[in-house]
């Protein structure tokens, strides 16, 4: 069902949603910075950025998360689990890549074999209300890696900013409640072209240059390659692309806790870091830099489209953006393959 | 109710006392039956030399309202030069901390020599009086068990 | 400007070739092209065909000394700033490599550019910039501008003391003077300004948006101890989790640990993904380092680091 919301309309419009539900928008925390946050007041909410630097995979997997907390009261003890989600939620403002990373790590936190139930009661009581990208920027390549700035999978509603209004497209059950929004008005043939023309151009803008297609294959034949001896070089293994990246989804998990009560605690953890595979025997797999880093290529294209039939990369950019020695995943990328275009480098780590 | 607890508030201050000056000179204080207010928690070190900047952080951050460091004169240090290491550590912490926000006065520093009981209870008189002007600690302190600001917003206690 | 960069860039590609020609080097650490405007990229050269791919230009930002640890076992030839330099000289008195293994390439810094504050004055993405004379011309989808180049400096940079590099083996262009602005330290005299109420409100509100990412950690030259403290489970300093007194805890110590030693690079501050203040942290510390025992990182390449050693009439003022 396609209809509009006017922007003037927008802040009483969150606040309908507010009185129902536990609602999460980016926010600026300072200039440039924003993140996913939950919302007091309807003025939060800012949609101006073209990403987040922390993804929304953060609403269903959070950086720090309580499991389970435990109280000696006298001689009993007290264990309360915390996955219980008291609210229903609504995440507002993903992006499109956001939205089908989430879907990305529920492979792995839902999946056949094992349930992760503090991932999935969160994503069971969210609404995913996405927005489209209007303005891609040159680092987003999401059309590469099987998405597209305006792709409506994933989301329960589906936002595009037409200027002075939102365009709404109610995608799911879970959408169509709602329908009866008193701020939602019906659309007019000219929203719809101009919903038609922004797809078209961001399309065209954000283009199929990046060669994930077929990476599987040619890193199955790259196991022990010389290409790992350079590439790792300049990183530094500082893991801001793991924790800003919307599919990773490493953890490690802690007990803190005093003599009567305490908590145990999942926290995000990354793959690049020494002391994640470090062993209790002293032994590392993953020894130094040049290991971890081909860890890091190979999960997201070779080992994660064996288990799960898709890269492990919504080609969200922000790995590039952040990165404090610019390195760049696209060229690792197109180094694997036979075409390079010059833009990237070329052939050249 | 307010009131009343503020009224009663005492502050807790943490002594790291060096075994061979500052600690014998508290004992002397003891034994010769030198009044001092009870508000400091003695921790012996064998140096002034052997604080690390980190004790005197989690102390604070443990919502420890006051730190005292106190060793050997210089030139007294039974390990020949560990009191002016520290000397050098505690100035640039100090200096560090002001400029933070933490108050100056809650972290304080001092030379008493064994012999010196008197001077150690009129050092702790002192920086108990210090802290009890500034009031209760309340900046940099970890809430117990809490959960920090994630996505969730407000910080939860337990 | 931008003559005087073409002009060293053509020198550091001479020099380079000559230095892995002669294999008086194994490897050369220096900056090559980004892939994204405003960017450089640290480049890993061997051979003497590629010299060709090292740039020099206002956005050169990395502290390159930080791979010294990681390419312990070569031969090395550094191209380093001002800030740079003396961090390598802060290595070399921790003993982190053997005193002929590194070959330093110095360069008088004409002072980076901020690449955040120039992409925060534009509205739209930022698709191509490059310099001219004293500008830097960035352009994007629907805009053109010219923007002067030092309104947009560092922060660490506009205060840097010493941008010519001192103890290099060779340095390209002439010194640079060495300007009186790094005498006053502006912001830090504003700072302590302010009320302690004031200043640990600030100093909380840009420790709360830590992530814990350690990208500041890693950056750092002078970092690269194999247990840091955060990952320390006996004695457990802080949680591994993001509460705020954690995030405090981790940066004041961190700032801390570099007491004497950090050459106020900022590279901290550039790599950290939120936006954190960091570098007005070192430079109080380096500032009081410089009052109290009269030290500097990097200058004097034998004076030992201020906290391994003492003087018997150290400042005591304090002590009661």
């Amino acid at each position: 069902m396609k209809l509009k919301l006017d922007k003037k309309d927008f802040k009483p419009f969150l606040q309908t949603l507010m009185d129902e539900y536990d609602l999460f928008a980016p926010v600026q925390l300072a200039e440039g910075v924003s993140v996913f946050r939950k919302i007091d007041h309807p003025y939060e909410v800012d949609l101006s950025a073209s990403n987040t630097q922390k993804p929304a995979k953060e609403i269903f997997f959070p950086q720090s998360e309580t499991m389970f907390r435990y109280e000696k009261v006298g001689n009993e003890n007290r264990m309360t689990s915390m996955e219980e989600v008291k609210r229903e939620r609504i995440l507002l403002g993903a992006r499109p890549c956001d939205i089908e990373a989430i879907s990305i790590v529920e492979k792995v936190f839902a999946g056949e074999e094992c349930t992760d139930v503090y991932f999935l009661e969160k994503r069971k009581k969210t609404t995913i209300i996405g927005l489209g990208c209007n303005h891609p920027l040159s680092t987003c390549f999401c059309s590469s890696a099987g998405g597209d700035p305006f792709l409506r999978a994933g989301s329960d509603l589906f936002f595009i900013d037409l200027g002075e209004a939102y365009f709404v497209e109610l995608l799911t059950e879970k959408g169509m409640i709602f329908h009866k929004n008193k701020f939602f008005k019906e659309t007019n043939p000219k929203d719809l072209t101009l919903v038609k023309e922004l797809e078209e151009k961001t399309f065209e803008k954000v283009g199929f240059s990046i060669p994930v297609d077929g990476i599987e294959k040619r890193l199955n034949l790259m196991a022990e390659s010389s290409f790992w001896d350079r590439i790792h070089e300049k990183c530094i293994g500082c893991r801001i692309c793991t924790y800003l990246c919307p599919t990773c989804h490493c953890f490690d998990i802690v007990d803190e806790g005093e003599h009567q009560r305490g908590q145990r605690v999942r926290n995000w953890d990354s793959c690049l870091s020494p002391l994640y595979s470090l062993e209790t025997s002293g032994h590392n797999p993953r020894p130094t830099n040049r290991e971890r880093t081909r860890q890091r290529i190979m999960h997201k294209f070779n080992y994660f489209p064996k288990n799960f039939d898709q890269v492990a990369c919504v080609g969200c950019g922000r790995c590039i953006l952040y990165c404090p020695v610019h390195f760049d995943i696209r060229q690792a990328i197109i180094w694997t393959s036979s075409k390079r275009p010059k833009r990237f480098g070329g052939g050249t780590i | 109710m307010g009131n009343e607890i503020e009224k009663t508030w005492e502050p807790k201050i943490l002594a790291f006392l060096c075994n061979w000056c500052s600690y014998a000179g508290a004992d002397l204080a003891g034994t010769s039956r030198i009044q001092y207010p009870p508000n400091i928690r003695v921790i012996r070190v064998p140096c002034s030399g052997r604080i690390n900047p980190l004790f005197i952080l989690k102390a604070l951050q443990s919502g420890i309202d006051g730190v005292l460091v106190s060793g050997c004169h210089p030139g007294d240090c039974h390990y020949i030069s560990g009191n002016y290491i520290g000397r050098r550590k505690s100035a640039t912490l100090k200096r560090f901390l002001e400029y933070l926000g933490i108050e100056g006065d809650r972290v304080q520093f001092s030379w008493v020599s064994a012999a010196e009981g008197g001077k150690f209870s009129q050092v702790v008189g002192e920086v108990v009086q210090d802290i009890k002007k500034l009031g209760s600690k309340k900046r940099f302190v970890k809430k117990e068990n809490s959960r920090s600001l994630g996505v969730e917003g407000q910080e939860k206690t337990f | 400007m931008e003559e005087r960069s073409k002009a060293i860039q053509d020198r550091i590609r001479d020099k380079t070739k000559e230095l892995l020609s002669k294999k008086a080097v194994d490897l050369i650490i220096g900056f090559g092209e980004g892939s994204l405007p405003l960017r450089t990229t640290p480049i890993f050269i061997r051979s003497p065909e590629d010299v060709d791919r090292l740039i020099w230009n206002s956005f050169c930002e990395n502290n390159l000394a930080t791979y010294l640890h990681k390419f312990a076992q070569f031969k090395v030839g550094l191209v380093v700033k001002g800030c740079d330099a003396r961090s390598t000289i802060a290595l070399s008195l921790e003993k982190r490599f053997k005193p002929d293994q590194l070959f330093l390439i110095g360069v008088p810094c004409q002072r980076m550019v901020d690449r955040r504050k120039v992409k925060r004055a534009m509205k739209g993405e930022i698709l191509r910039a490059y310099e001219q004379g004293d500008q830097i011309i960035v352009e994007g989808e629907d805009f053109k501008k010219a923007l002067n180049r030092n309104d947009f400096l560092y922060p660490s940079c506009q205060v840097c003391p010493h941008r010519t590099p001192t103890q290099a083996n060779i340095l390209i262009g002439d010194p640079v003077d060495e300007s009186p602005i790094t005498e006053t330290h502006p912001e830090i005299v504003e700072f302590e300004k302010k009320s302690p109420e004031e200043r640990w409100r600030f100093f909380e509100k840009e420790a709360s948006r830590c992530i814990r990412c350690y990208a500041c950690r890693e950056v750092c030259p002078m970092c690269y101890c194999n247990e840091c403290f955060v990952d320390s489970s006996n004695p457990k300093w802080i949680d591994k989790g993001p509460s705020p007194s954690d995030l405090e805890f981790y940066h004041i110590v961190r700032a801390y640990h570099q007491t004497g030693r950090c050459s106020g690079c900022g590279a901290c501050e550039r790599a950290c993904p939120m936006e954190i203040r960091l570098t007005y942290l070192t430079q109080k510390l380096n500032l009081d380092v410089r009052e109290l025992y009269n030290f500097e990182i990097g200058i004097d390449a034998d004076a030992l680091p201020p906290l391994s050693t003492f003087e018997i009439d150290d400042k005591q003022e304090f002590i009661k």
